[in-house]
């Protein structure tokens, strides 16, 4: 006898239920309304198939044993069976991990039922079709080839009579998946070996020596699946039996491997694998602040399909010294950390929306640069690890031919996010510093989520190289403060770790665990420098922010990483004396900060600027006022209401003001003199230019790791939901037992008015019950016209209404009187 | 975090401290691998480019040893992408060999087959490449040899020449060690010892020793070692005599045996010294002295100051690739970036001085360099502000002011032979009229230039005006004190050769004085910002002084 998943999920402990939503939590969105609807989605294609995805290649195996040991006709299969297929093979997987993974597969339910009557959700066969890449059985292909399989002897025979070609075509069958497609007139080019091939028609896709599968269908071997035309390409199928005999060797799973593939690279000095990642992370930060500065300088114009010019890169990318594709990963890291954002373009021709912007720097950029350099490496790293981009897209071509841009919607892949956790989970998980090889990665998650893997592997040698380049990796392994940060993000995402919100940590400024990590590994900040008589300033690491303000305004940087190397010029040191500073200020800056003495090329320089600055004097105005008429000015000079324009006499014919000329014209105006405005030629019009910042955007940090990954619940609402579930199951069974008159309402009389004397004693009825506080069964029209009932206890009769109260929903319910049908007491 | 001397920085330059203890150590280990850039006083500045980690791979060295003494020294985390750069960049060598086949001839050979297929599709090597032998060797033609090696190195694939060299016709040529015509015995100083061994083993390539080295004694070696027929290419004919007197003191060699092919003699023997100005001169637009490189079949060409080999003689070294090639120069760097040429037309580096050696030559400051700034006249200034912007450095430069400041200066040092360098005639003659000196300048004859140079080392002449043509490769070993009034900065390496001649460590340890006269505010102070940033790279002491010290009287000093 049958059992359907819907019994048997009733008939679980609640803590068993709860235990199945925890695994599969894609169950719950939205809560099903009772266990039949929880049944259903648990056996539905998409949740099996998600259900899949996560399986390692072992369970997968291990459900494949349990499909192919099904009873022909009961369709249920024993553990033990599992079990024995599992262990034909030449190395057989330990007993204990074949129930293990039995185990998990039915705690998932994608297995169900008694040890002995296991039944497989039958979805599993609509998302894969072939178990174990092998091919269905002869009996339902071809009645002629099962008679050949039927025969044991005879197929082998038939098998060592193949041709090598065609021999080789049924071992990559066998070795699955066991369908493949041969071009049109295959089928039709004479078979191998046959007496007419030679004279074959070359253009009809077989070789001129005849077909290999022309030979393989004619010996019942493959079966030709398509029912299309004889010039269509066609499909052809390894039947079951066929495959388990060519996998004699290899058992009739395929290889089976209990644990991950081991990584064969000897593991890496973990100091020399953080020192490789923290200098990375150096270069990253300052890569990724000279890029906005960049953007601040000359920002890149957004194109109208989206995202920015490969010309902007280019140019960004030179000015910046980095390759394309780095400059675009930091581009899209920025910006997916909020660290720059669109603007409209000033002076924008159009009206249009985002007609014409560029990209900017945000205002969040200036907090960012605020911030330590470890914290602003894990704001980036942040980022990188939850934005939906796949950057290694942009430079290529899309489908229709076209380049795809940096920050553009083409390279937008929501999967992104969980394809970076796959991979460096990989190496998360093994040794620390292990630096495995990209194929041995490969084949890691190709081992831990098969099906998930499959066809990723660019993407996952795209994470990879970009965790190096973002010095989340150091050589090739996980650095410890990459795998802090991993760890955080995972556990954040995780709200029944933390549901008060405790361990609140990147918002309240306090420096997370991987950030103070990673403090640890870069240099710390210095207060002097060595100069030297080449009037170079070598920083012996980085500056601290005083030192780096005072290098910043008097000498020019030259190189930077590690340490800086910084250069005084004549140009830098007039800068530094227009910045205020004087000649004794400088010989004392760089006697107090240097730790060498300094060289006497650098004081003459610095004394022979001096001497020269100031020889010449520039002021700015905003505006100035000129008149041949002297008395004219005095007179504006002397005005009492001008005096907020705070007018200063240059030459006994000028005036100027620290105001723009339009104050100036509007002031002189409003005071009755006449001014003319000149035009610019010649003026000493000064204007800074304005820094602009596009408006604060809201980083995708905030955002979860993986915006498609279902929520995970905690415990105590998963067990609210399962009462939830249960409570509508009961009341879905209690509305099965509705008694018949009330069930059957008005259609259980022909449809015909109902009879006055039922109405009367429904209403006698629900008088009788709201005076013993009974429950009563009611059966009424609702506002539709369809007939329904409910399980109530009355409260009142009045006013042509009942008001009764639901025990399920605990609800107080009005029913207008003349529309119920039939009332009957519950038992 | 180590605390090392080093700091590895993103533009590839390496910054170390020399005051650390582990300086020296850590020079050592990247000597090998980087280019010293600048080495003021504290921090000197080394650079790593592709060039110089491929001459560490021909020099045996691997990338591993180059990223583990990067990091065992490094203060900071270095960063992973400039390792994975120079593993990558270092691995990019040798994968293709020039190879001789017993059967096919000069081939050249793949380690690498995707290698050798991206090359062979390059276009550069357009008709370089002959047919293909089998899926690892395709033949090449011997006259290509030299420029498949130039275009391999473009490509960033650099070819390993492995396909060995002529023998050259015999000649016995033996190192007099043991004193000649009566001169005192003498041994080959150990790091030459080595640098001969080293350019041998490895065939063709460079040999890098510091000014005053004793390079020629590195060439001498190498012929005794080849006993072969040998071409010497010099700069200019004084340093080709140069080389001819200690050729014929130093090893077996007698005066008939070597010739000199020069504007002025046309001699072939089996030593022959040739000029690259010979060389390079044209007439109606062909090379019309090309004949010497087939004048005979030479056993080992010598390349003397490689840094300044001009282009043509490239050209021609590109078809001397059968030929031993010895390089001898005090710096790789060249003016022109053709560092590419060098390695793959000479060869890679074979041998650099041991960092001791460079220090005994005294990188610390061995010469003072003054800078004495003069403040022009009124009337001087006034006509400096008119003039032409053309003739602004003319007229900064040869300002009549310069003078007394010059004689004051070489009354300063009544003791020590004295040069005035100058690049204006006029003003040269001025000088020499007010000093009462000799002049050298470019019309004067090469006897008269000897007679003068040799009266000057005698010392019967204490002070001599030179002019442009002292630039390059005179010998004025008691040359103390040098007063340079006006030149052309043009590159760094004119500089570094004008300087480096007067500035030899002395005999007798005394301090040498280098004084420029600079006319104030002007450009000529412009011209000489350059000169102080290359001198103080180059780790000489430099101080600045106003006209008035040295006119002045001296001022009491305290101690």
């Amino acid at each position: 006898m049958t059992t359907s998943l819907a019994d048997h999920l009733r008939s679980l402990p609640d803590e068993s239920l709860a235990a199945l939503l925890q695994l599969r939590p894609d169950l719950v969105v939205p809560v099903p309304a009772d266990v039949s609807a929880l049944a259903i989605r648990a056996q539905s294609r998409v949740s099996v198939a998600r259900a899949l995805d996560g399986l390692d290649q072992f369970t997968l195996g291990i459900l494949d044993a349990a499909r192919l040991t099904r009873h022909p006709d009961e369709g249920t299969t024993a553990t033990d069976a599992v079990l024995a297929m599992a262990t034909t093979g030449p190395h057989p997987p330990a007993p204990t991990a074949v129930r293990a993974a039995v185990n998990r597969l039915r705690a998932l339910f994608l297995l169900y039922g008694p040890e002995h009557a296991l039944h497989v959700v039958p979805a599993v066969d609509e998302v894969s079709p072939y178990p174990a890449g092998l091919g269905r059985p002869a009996a339902e292909l071809d009645p002629r080839t099962a008679a050949l399989c039927a025969d044991p002897a005879k197929l082998r025979r038939t098998l060592l009579a193949a041709p090598p070609s065609a021999r080789a075509i049924l071992d990559r069958l066998a070795a699955g998946p066991p369908v493949g497609s041969v071009p049109p007139g295959a089928l039709q080019a004479p078979p191998i070996g046959a007496q007419d091939a030679v004279l074959a028609d070359p253009t009809n896709g077989g070789a001129p020596t005849g077909s290999p599968v022309r030979w393989l269908v004619d010996n019942r071997l493959l079966v030709s699946v398509s029912a299309g035309s004889s010039t269509a390409s066609g499909t052809v199928e390894l039947p079951r039996e066929v495959g388990l005999l060519l996998r004699r060797d290899s058992g009739p799973l395929g290889p089976l491997r209990t644990s991950p593939p081991p990584v064969a690279t000897a593991p890496r000095e973990p100091k020399a694998v953080d020192s490789a990642g923290a200098g990375q992370t150096m270069e990253v930060v300052r890569h990724t602040e000279g890029l906005l500065e960049q953007l601040a300088a000359e920002p890149a114009p957004v194109l109208r399909s989206g995202g920015i010019g490969v010309r902007d890169l280019r140019r960004l990318a030179r000015t910046a010294g980095l390759d394309e594709p780095t400059t675009a990963l930091l581009l899209e890291v920025a910006y997916a950390a909020g660290l720059a954002g669109e603007l409209e373009m000033p002076g924008s021709t159009t009206g249009r929306y985002g007609a014409d912007q560029q990209v900017l720097p945000t205002g969040g950029y200036e907090v960012w640069r605020a911030a330590s350099l470890a914290q602003r490496w894990e704001h980036l790293a942040h980022a990188w690890l939850t934005m939906t981009r796949q950057v290694g897209l942009v430079g290529r071509r899309d489908d229709r031919d076209r380049p795809i841009t940096a920050l553009s919607a083409e390279a937008e892949r929501a999967g992104a996010p969980a394809t970076r956790r796959a991979v460096l989970g990989v190496l998360a998980d093994l040794e620390p510093a292990t630096a495995p090889t990209a194929e041995e990665v490969q084949a890691l998650l190709d081992w831990r989520a098969p099906r998930r893997s499959r066809g990723r592997e660019a993407a996952h040698r795209e994470v990879l190289a970009e965790a190096a380049q973002l010095g989340v990796t150091g050589l090739g392994a996980l650095t410890s403060y990459g795998r802090l940060l991993l760890g955080e993000l995972t556990s954040a995402d995780e709200p029944g770790g933390d549901p008060l919100g405790l361990h609140v940590d990147a918002e309240s400024g306090d420096p997370s665990s991987a950030a103070r990590a990673l403090d640890a590994l870069l240099p710390a900040p210095v207060d002097h420098f060595l100069v030297q008589a080449d009037l170079t300033v070598v920083v012996p690491g980085p500056p601290e922010p005083a030192l780096a303000a005072e290098l910043e305004a008097t000498t020019e940087p030259e190189s930077a990483g590690g340490a800086s190397v910084h250069r005084v010029t004549t140009a830098s040191v007039r800068r530094a004396l227009d910045a205020g500073y004087t000649a004794d200020d400088l010989h004392e800056l760089f006697r107090r900060r240097s730790r060498t003495p300094v060289p006497q090329g650098l004081s003459y320089l610095v004394d022979d600027v001096a001497r020269k600055h100031g020889g010449l004097r520039v002021g700015s105005a905003g505006a100035y006022l000129r008149s041949d008429d002297e008395a004219l000015l005095t007179e504006v000079l002397a005005d009492r209401r001008l005096e907020s324009l705070t007018l200063r006499r240059l030459a006994p014919t000028v005036l100027s003001t620290p105001y723009q000329v339009s104050r100036l014209l509007g002031a002189l105006r409003d005071a009755g003199y006449a001014p003319v405005q000149e035009d610019g030629t010649g003026g000493t019009m000064l204007s800074r230019p304005r820094i602009r910042r596009a408006p604060a955007r809201v980083a995708v940090t905030t955002r979860t790791l993986d915006p498609l990954a279902a929520p995970k619940l905690p415990m105590p609402r998963l067990l609210g939901v399962v009462e939830h579930i249960r409570r509508g199951d009961a009341a879905a069974r209690a509305a099965r037992r509705a008694p018949a008159v009330v069930r059957g309402g008005a259609a259980g009389l022909g449809g015909g008015p109902v009879p006055a004397h039922t109405h009367s004693e429904a209403l006698a009825v629900l008088q009788q019950a709201v005076r013993d506080k009974a429950l009563v069964w009611v059966g009424y029209v609702d506002a539709h016209g369809a007939t329904a009932s409910r399980l109530v206890k009355p409260v009142s009769i009045g006013a042509g209404y009942l008001r009764a109260e639901d025990e399920r929903t605990e609800m107080l319910h009005t029913f207008a009187l003349h529309r119920i049908t039939a009332a009957v007491l519950a038992d | 975090m180590s605390g090392g001397p080093l700091i590895v920085q993103s533009d590839k330059t390496l910054l170390l401290e020399i005051d650390h203890p582990d300086a020296q150590a850590c020079r050592m280990a990247i000597a090998p691998f980087a280019e010293l850039e600048r080495s003021p006083e504290h921090v000197h500045t080394y650079r790593l480019t592709p060039l110089g980690l491929w001459n560490a791979r021909a020099a045996g060295h691997d990338a591993e040893g180059v990223v583990d003494s990067l990091i065992k020294y490094s203060r900071y985390p270095v960063p992973h992408a400039l390792l994975v750069d120079v593993a990558e960049t270092m691995d990019r060598y040798g994968r293709l060999q020039l190879a001789n086949d017993p059967a096919h001839g000069l081939v050249l050979r793949a380690l690498d087959r995707l290698v050798l297929i991206e090359v062979a599709k390059s276009k550069k090597l357009a008709g370089m490449l002959g047919d293909k032998i089998d899926d690892d060797t395709i033949r090449v033609h011997p006259s290509e040899r030299g420029r498949l090696k130039q275009a391999l190195l473009k490509l960033g694939w650099p070819a390993e020449d492995l396909a060995g060299y002529v023998d050259g016709e015999a000649h016995p040529i033996e190192l007099a060690e043991a004193g000649k015509d009566g001169r005192k015995p003498w041994t080959l100083r150990s790091y030459q010892r080595e640098a001969v061994e080293a350019f041998w083993a490895g065939g063709s390539g460079v040999v890098v020793l510091p000014c005053g080295a004793g390079k020629t004694l590195v060439g001498a070696a190498a012929m005794a070692e080849a006993k072969a027929t040998t071409l010497i290419l010099v700069t200019n004919t004084v340093a080709g005599r140069q080389w001819k007197r200690e050729l014929i003191a130093r090893t077996s060699l007698t005066e008939e045996e070597i010739g000199e092919y020069s504007g002025e003699r046309k001699e072939i023997r089996p030593v022959t010294i040739a000029t690259y100005q010979v060389l390079t001169s044209r007439r109606g637009g062909a090379f019309t002295h090309l004949d010497l490189f087939g004048a005979r079949d030479w056993g080992l060409v010598v390349y003397d100051e490689v840094h300044l080999l001009p282009a043509p003689i490239f050209r021609f070294t590109a078809d001397l690739q059968a030929r031993r090639r010895l390089g001898l120069t005090a710096t790789l760097v060249r003016e022109d970036g053709r560092e590419g040429d060098v390695f793959s037309l000479i060869g890679p580096k074979r041998y650099d001085a041991p960092w001791k050696d460079i220090e005994s030559q005294g990188w610390i400051a061995p010469a003072e360099c003054v800078e004495v700034r003069v403040t022009l006249t009124d009337a001087e200034r006034m006509s400096y502000a008119t003039a032409e912007a053309e003739e602004r450095y003319r007229m900064a430069a040869t300002a009549r002011t310069k003078l007394p400041v010059v004689k004051a200066l070489v009354d300063r040092h009544p003791e020590d032979q004295v040069l005035v360098i100058g690049a204006y005639i006029d003003q040269l003659h001025q000088i020499g009229e007010y000093l009462d000196a000799p002049i050298v300048q470019g019309s004067t004859t090469n006897k008269e230039r000897e007679r003068l140079f040799d009266a000057f080392r005698t010392g019967e002449i204490r002070t001599l005006v030179i002019s442009k043509v002292g630039n390059f490769s005179i010998d004025l070993p008691e040359a103390a004190v040098a007063i340079q009034v006006s030149g052309t900065f043009g590159s760094r390496q004119e500089e570094a050769q004008r300087l480096g001649r007067v500035l030899r460590p002395k005999a007798d340890g005394r301090q040498a004085h280098f004084y420029t006269v600079v006319s104030r505010d002007t450009i000529d102070t412009e011209y000489a910002a350059h000169r102080q940033r290359f001198l103080a790279e180059q780790g000489y002491a430099y101080t600045i002084v106003d006209a008035d010290d040295v006119l002045g009287p001296k001022l009491p000093t305290v101690d």
